[in-house]
């Protein structure tokens, strides 16, 4: 077989399974997507159909048509937003500390970071209301962030502190012999060399805070404070649910993190890291 | 010591957080904070103008409505307890009603109501415990037997059942899986166990039995035992929907919906439902089957939206005054209008039973039985239906005898009384 | 004398510097530990002290128990299946979550395909990751309905000739939502390895390729140990929160039927919520933590042993 030849059944087998495994992750959101142009009684329909007759985008005229609902997008892409800067900045900070320092308390500290998050959350609720009432930040943005930001900051703290781990001390090095300070070695070449763990985590933790339902209901009251996924749940009524919308709202809901997931993309790329560990 | 430190430790934290600097306005109207899932559920605007109407008969009163979903209302409420943050009306399920009694979390209606030298002639139901009234029902969901006509015409079916066996028979008949269509469907899914309330054990109701006895649970007895048993018989003979043991009431309804269902008890709350998502859907209401020979009035399931005062509120005479808002005649008729509800006021008439004839005939239903759901006012009611779902699934399922499983559910019943 | 002085004092100055540089660590750190402290740790310990009261919540003078709730729920039967059923639906979740993860993650990164065409299948395969949980539960209850899609192609290609209820019967209820949650979760892994697979640098290939190694061999003794690191923490934090996992248990089968799929998760909700035994849904939450700990512990001895 000639290296040409074997490149080619190579192309073809990595298609197939791109193909297989497109199916296998895509069908549902195709499913859902098309449930979304649905009438609510076609979407139980048997046999079951892809498009229907009733094909409209009523769904999401009602979605968006709605200021209630539009308010609830505007809070979840402020209260995500937020979370993903700050919990980078602060992870950042606690990653490079770990993996470049040696010292004390500093094996259990790491055990603590990581227990704190193994407590499951629902448990946690009541207690976590109250001191959230007690801290009077009770329906503020600030009540979500920071809760969001506990959530993923032990995840952005393992993952920062790995991707420190693998970049060579050589490069921090060169800074401190060129006079610069540690801190400057951490801003001006470490985190522009992690950027593609940072995103990474970053898009984890935008997802969480996008995604997050209970204590975005628990502690917030207002409607003008809800995000999109008690809104969604305020789909869910007591003897019905509106599914069409719940899905149109789902699909309009995934759209800024896929953007996000897109834009950022050029990030994962090949060759970017590798070129500058090699610089 | 230990404590000492804790809250020691709580206490700078509030000091730390109170000088970052949040401020309380002062204000000279009084604003009621009123918690429920109505809001959601009625035609976009319509509770709010309630509201308005109550603020404009009431100067100095305001009414700032929470709304979230009915799923986690509970959760809700029992968090904004502890806290310190209930609002000061709130809706309630009475299901949870003994719970929160419990945790002294709701206040005492009774006191509110002699304060406000209220005539409760007019309330059609109190549910009252240690001698108290704690919740009131503001309009009610009752479940009658839903009928498709079309498909019962089809089988050759010319009257809607009303006893047992006829039923077993319509179902009997109904029933085609080739074509895709059951005689009955049956929810039993355990995430909402009130399928046990208002697809099992309404059958026993509907025959004048009882699953209690001197107010402590009583399974064993013959009725709960023949319920059980007839239902296994449904189970067995094949004319249930697959899918039970998941099932919903969100997802029963789009299986009458879709014409694959012949009967099923449901909520009025779904007659629109129904219309909305099928116009051509031909069907019709009728009361529980009875068992054969059953003569007496027959016992309808209900849900209800019910209404509480926090034991904690600033305002109760205010907070009273909003529930005797909701439950005078004017409003009440009103609310049950746009909610597709049975009043809570005695004296209220909601428009569409005298315009649209399928109201007409459950508001004929209702009359004729009286309302029942033993489950109100039971304390964990909700964790009762689980257990005893618990107990119901591997006995349709044929791994638990009968007398195992009503044996099992009332030992876990009675844990709790 | 004078000299004498002078050193105490260069000495004194030398340990305040070595004070302040042993700080320099915890300066970084202290964002970090002040949030975790106030919004985590202080929260847990309430949730411990829960655990050691007859009943709070529901009380009004809830009296100290000491471990009872912990006996009591340790003997209790179906606390065993909720463990057992947790351990299989998280160690299935966690091994498949990695080998599709790490798959897909590996024929995205094949140079053999133009940038265009996987950023398009960068795109779907992230698909199933960016939804709320609630929506994945719903959605998959549609598509595994009796009536639903999955059933409808199922009798059409003649797999079966009955329908089969995926989520309703007691032998397949516990490996379809183990399903859905692999299903739902294997993204977390392929974007976090995608990003492992750009750090490794090109010439360990290009000077194992001249070597002579093949494909598997570069698998093997390039890949696989230069992603180690990750895949340790992912495995680790994937373990940790596929043990939490409750919405989409909750709202797919609600731990039916017939407790096939009741987890620790949906038991501790179930304790909490339903029969309002908050004391012994703490102590619940505690025995999660205390094996969420066992993994994270031998996860920080691994990581020791790779820093030396």
């Amino acid at each position: 077989m000639t290296k040409k030849a074997s490149i080619r059944t190579a192309r073809l087998l990595v298609i197939l399974g791109l193909i297989l495994g497109a199916i296998f992750s895509g069908f549902p959101i195709l499913w859902m997507t098309a449930s979304s142009f649905k009438s609510n009684m076609e979407i139980f329909a048997f046999p079951p159909r892809l498009i229907t007759e009733s094909f409209s985008f009523n769904a999401y005229k009602v979605v968006l048509g709605d200021p209630e609902k539009r308010r609830f997008f505007l809070n979840s892409y402020l209260v995500s937003g937020l979370v993903t800067v700050l919990t980078l900045f602060v992870g950042t900070l606690a990653g490079y500390s770990f993996s470049r320092y040696k010292f004390r308390f500093k094996k259990a500290l790491n055990v603590i970071i990581i227990g704190v998050q193994a407590v499951p959350p629902i448990t946690l609720l009541i207690p976590y209301f109250s001191l959230i009432v007690m801290l009077k930040l009770y329906n503020t943005y600030a009540a979500l962030v920071l809760t969001y930001m506990v959530f993923t900051l032990s995840y952005a703290i393992i993952m920062m502190t790995g991707y420190f781990n693998t970049l060579p001390r050589e490069l921090d090095e060169a800074v401190l012999i060129d006079g610069g300070s540690r801190f400057m070695a951490l801003w001006r070449v470490l985190v522009p060399i992690a950027l593609p763990g940072m995103v990474a985590t970053g898009i984890y933790t935008f997802m969480l805070a996008w995604n997050e339902f209970l204590f975005a209901l628990t502690l917030t009251k207002t409607i003008d404070m809800r995000t999109v996924p008690v809104g969604i749940q305020m789909l869910m009524g007591q003897h019905s649910y509106e599914w069409n919308e719940m899905m149109a709202m789902s699909v309009l809901g995934c759209l800024p993190v896929l953007i996000l997931y897109l834009f950022f993309q050029r990030y994962f790329m090949a060759g970017m890291t590798a070129g500058s560990v090699k610089g | 010591m230990m404590k000492g430190t804790f809250r020691a430790f709580l206490a700078l934290l509030v000091l730390v957080a109170a000088s970052l600097g949040s401020q309380t306005f002062a204000q000279s109207d009084v604003t009621l904070e009123f918690t429920q899932w109505w809001e959601p559920e009625l035609p976009d605007g319509a509770f709010r103008a309630l509201m308005d109407e109550f603020e404009a008969q009431n100067p100095g009163i305001k009414v700032e409505l929470i709304s979230g979903p009915y799923s986690s209302t509970k959760e809700q409420v029992i968090a904004g307890a502890v806290a310190g943050t209930m609002s000061d009306v709130v809706g309630l399920d009475g299901a949870w009603v003994s719970d929160f009694v419990k945790q002294g979390s709701i206040a005492n209606l009774s006191d509110l109501m002699a304060e406000a030298a209220y005539d409760d002639s007019e309330l059609a139901s109190q549910i009252q415990l240690q001698g108290g009234t704690y919740m009131i029902p503001v309009v009610n969901f009752v479940y009658p037997v839903f009928v498709n006509l079309d498909l019962l015409a089809e089988a050759g079916i010319d009257a809607a059942p009303t006893t047992r066996s006829e039923f077993a028979d319509a179902a009997a008949k109904l029933t085609n899986p080739d074509n895709n269509v059951y005689g009955w469907v049956l929810p039993l899914s355990m995430e909402q166990p009130n399928g046990i309330q208002n697809d099992v054990m309404s059958w026993l109701w509907a025959s004048g039995g009882s699953m209690m006895k001197d107010g402590m649970p009583d399974l064993t007895n013959d009725g709960v035992r023949q319920t059980a048993e007839y239902i296994k018989g449904l189970w067995d003979a094949g004319v249930i929907a697959p899918g039970s043991f998941t099932m919903k009431e969100q997802d029963k309804v789009e299986e009458f919906v879709n014409g694959r269902v012949g009967m099923m008890i449901s909520s009025l709350a779904h007659i629109n439902l129904i219309r909305e998502r099928n116009p051509d859907l031909n069907f019709a209401i009728t009361a529980l089957p009875a068992a054969d020979g059953y003569t007496g009035k027959r016992g309808l399931p209900y849900a209800s939206w019910g209404i509480g005062v926090s034991a904690n509120s600033e305002h109760p005479a205010e907070a009273w005054k909003l529930v005797a808002f909701l439950m005078s005649q004017e409003t009440n008729s009103k609310l049950s209008s746009i909610a597709n509800a049975f009043p809570g006021n005695v004296n209220s008439t909601p428009d569409f039973v005298q315009s649209d004839e399928l109201f007409g005939a459950a508001f004929q239903v209702f009359q004729d039985g009286y309302l029942a759901n033993e489950f109100t006012g039971l304390p964990v009611a909700e964790d009762l239906m689980r257990a005893f779902d618990e107990q119901f699934q591997p006995y349709l399922d044929g791994s638990q005898s009968l007398d195992d499983s009503l044996n099992k559910a009332q030992e876990a019943w009675m844990e709790n009384f | 004398m004078i000299a004498e002085k002078q050193m105490t004092h260069r000495s004194k100055k030398r340990s305040l510097r070595n004070i302040f540089i042993g700080l320099v660590p915890f300066a970084y750190l202290s964002p970090s530990i002040l949030l975790l402290s106030v919004l985590a740790i202080l929260p847990i310990a309430m949730v411990f002290r829960y655990s050691l009261m007859n009943n709070v919540i529901m009380e009004k003078n809830p009296v100290f128990v000491g471990f009872a709730n912990y006996a009591k729920l340790l003997s209790d039967e179906v606390f065993h299946k909720a463990f057992a059923n947790t351990m299989y639906f998280t160690a299935m979740s966690v091994i498949f979550h990695l080998i599709l993860g790490l798959g897909f993650a590996l024929l995205l990164n094949t140079k053999l395909l133009p940038q265009m065409t996987r950023a398009i299948f960068r795109v779907i395969y992230v698909l199933p990751w960016v939804f709320t949980a609630t929506i994945i539960a719903i959605l998959w209850r549609l598509l595994l309905n009796p009536n639903g899609v999955i059933n409808y192609l199922i009798l059409v290609s003649g797999l079966s000739s009955e329908k089969i209820e995926w989520l309703s019967s007691k032998e397949l209820a516990l490996h379809t939502v183990t399903f859905i949650n692999i299903w739902s979760g294997y993204p977390f892994y392929m974007v976090s390895l995608l990003a492992g697979l750009q750090g490794i640098p090109g010439e360990y290939y290009e000077a194992a390729t001249i070597d002579g190694a093949n494909g598997r061999q570069l698998f093997r003794y390039i890949t696989l140990p230069q992603l180690k690191p990750i895949i340790l923490s992912l495995a680790m934090l994937d373990f940790i929160w596929t043990m939490h996992q409750f919405t989409l248990i909750w709202m797919t089968t609600g731990g039916g039927p017939l407790r096939v799929t009741e987890m620790l998760s949906t038991l501790t909700y179930k304790l909490a919520f339903s029969s309002y035994k908050f004391s012994q849904a703490s102590a619940s939450a505690f025995i999660i933590l205390a094996l969420s700990l066992i993994v994270a512990l031998f996860y920080v001895r691994q990581q020791r042993a790779t820093d030396d």
